[in-house]
């Protein structure tokens, strides 16, 4: 496609898969660590003023985060958790954002040739110029990540920033942040970070931090660091997110068998009419005495 | 017996009559050599009904499975098929409302009807074995289809509304809604495929029925024996 490492690995609605395996690149990553994230949202202005997004009223929800879930215009969004466990109190934040999966619900859901598409490096991009806006990539997200927009009729979400790591830069978020909890890299080098910033933490005496990286979604292009890592549902993180079962039974099940039914009613149709022909009255049946016109 | 008296008129002929068309906006009544059985309001009905289905069925398709995308091409691109889909679908609901009461009454199951709720007997039908002498104007499996549309109407219009505002339902509504609406679609489709073999070529003089309203005698009596006594006050020779 171009020299930049954007081959498409998988497009949405590709009859035939479009992997190219060409060329091996490398998956890329994010790396959050909710543990030294300060809550600033230096990452909400930076994706803001980056992607030239509109400016979107802020919702008072009643804690510091900006407005209540992600947004067309609002693709990066801090989220900020209060949670009482075990007689102590935790002030959870974590930076919400699509996650990049390698097995993205979004995609598979999608019904509009190429409108979501993965790139080799791993990372899940929307094309408006394809995208029909039918809000079925809503349904497909295990983690409540696309949003459509009535203004558009497209549906919106955070790209990674591909047009700049297209050009061997890091996204915009990654830029600002002031703590260093944001990385980007390999995803090898990021998991590799996560591990040893998970060993830091249970030193710590969180026994039970962990690298949130779901298999059930085939991993994700953004992977995060979790203190209380055995309740990633404190973070607003689903435990164990996977493609919607609705989604994978259409797509796998009803559609094949769909097609086969349509073909075999046409052809037992076929068949019918060269086994038995059309069912006619008599030669003359018409016509007998005294039924002519009145 | 109901007949009408058409002066100077000659069998099988006076498509364009002002008499014809007069009686041919009744129904049950004979015209010469002919019967009428379908008036033009339940032509109409049944054509808005189809038109809208199958409008909805082929912005739907494309859809559905990207093997059906070229379809997409006739209706101006899937961007115009996402929208067209859900508005013709809301038509498709509405002409079959005023389907559902306008056969209404035509379209109970009876005794005679029993052939059609078995296998065999829907297999007995096909290999024109059945037994159709009880059989009066419409056959169990033209109720049976009647039953089936305006059921899986409610079910399509209600799954597509999820569909169509997903926003506003939980998730596990809106992933049954998909395989809700998938399914019925399906068997809809492959239903309406037997149902238009049946309507043309499998049985002449049928398609006809749904054009001009009218059949001819023989056609009657051998499909509809029960409905052609009932017409004509006749015993039907066979």
């Amino acid at each position: 496609m171009n020299p930049s490492g954007l081959e498409i690995r998988q497009s949405s609605a590709g009859v035939w898969g479009s992997a190219t395996g060409q060329r091996n690149m490398a998956v890329v990553s994010k790396y959050i660590d909710t543990s030294t994230c300060i809550g600033c949202k230096a990452c909400e202005v930076a994706c803001q003023e980056w992607n030239d997004l509109h400016i979107v009223p802020t919702v008072q929800v009643g804690t510091y985060q900006t407005m209540p879930t992600l947004d067309a215009n609002y693709w990066n969004l801090i989220k900020f958790r209060e949670v009482e466990h075990d007689g102590n109190f935790s002030w959870l934040m974590r930076k919400d954002q699509c996650m990049h999966c390698a097995d993205p619900g979004c995609l598979k859901a999608c019904p509009a040739p190429g409108a979501i598409v993965q790139y080799e490096n791993g990372i899940v991009d929307v094309n408006p110029d394809a995208c029909i806006g039918c809000k079925m990539c809503e349904t497909g997200c295990p983690f409540d990540v696309p949003r459509y927009a009535a203004k558009t009729d497209k549906m919106a979400k955070c790209t990674l920033c591909v047009d700049r790591v297209q050009v061997g830069t890091e996204p915009a978020c990654i830029k600002a942040c002031p703590t260093g909890c944001l990385h980007f890299g390999t995803k090898q080098d990021m998991l590799a970070l996560a591990d040893s910033r998970v060993d830091q933490l249970k030193r710590s005496g969180f026994a039970q931090a962990a690298v949130y990286d779901p298999p059930g979604v085939g991993g994700t292009g953004v992977i995060t660091v979790l203190a209380h890592g055995d309740h990633p549902e404190w973070y607003g993180l689903p435990k164990d997110p996977h493609v919607p079962t609705g989604v994978r039974f259409w797509k796998n099940v009803l559609r094949p068998v769909g097609v086969i039914a349509f073909a075999a009613a046409f052809f037992a149709m076929v068949g019918h009419y060269l086994t038995f022909g059309p069912k006619k009255p008599r030669e003359g049946a018409d016509k007998p005495k005294g039924e002519g016109p009145v | 017996m109901r007949e009408m008296a058409i002066p100077g008129q000659t069998p099988q002929t006076g498509v364009g009559d002002a008499a014809v068309v007069r009686a041919r906006e009744k129904e049950d009544i004979l015209v010469g050599e002919e019967i009428v059985r379908h008036r033009l309001a339940s032509r109409v009905i049944h054509w808005a009904v189809a038109l809208f289905f199958f409008v909805a069925l082929l912005t739907g398709l494309p859809i559905w499975t990207p093997l059906f995308g070229w379809m997409a091409t006739f209706f101006g691109g899937l961007n115009v098929c996402r929208w067209l889909h859900p508005w013709s679908g809301v038509a498709f609901a509405i002409a079959s409302i005023v389907m559902f009461v306008h056969w209404l009454s035509d379209m109970r199951l009876k005794d005679a009807d029993r052939e059609w709720l078995t296998p065999r007997g829907i297999v007995r039908y096909f290999e024109y074995r059945g037994d159709d002498s009880q059989v009066g104007k419409y056959n169990g499996g033209q109720k049976l289809l009647f039953w089936f549309a305006e059921l899986a109407m409610i079910g399509l219009l209600l799954t597509g509304l999820v569909i169509w505002f997903p926003e506003r339902f939980g998730q596990g509504l809106r992933q049954t809604s998909y395989v809700v609406h998938d399914v019925a679609f399906i068997l809809f489709f492959a239903m309406i495929i037997g149902h238009i073999y049946l309507g043309t070529a499998a049985e002449p003089g049928t398609f006809g029925s749904m054009v001009r309203g009218t059949v001819t005698k023989s056609w009657a009596r051998l499909h509809h024996p029960k409905w052609y006594r009932e017409v004509t006050g006749e015993q039907p020779r066979r």
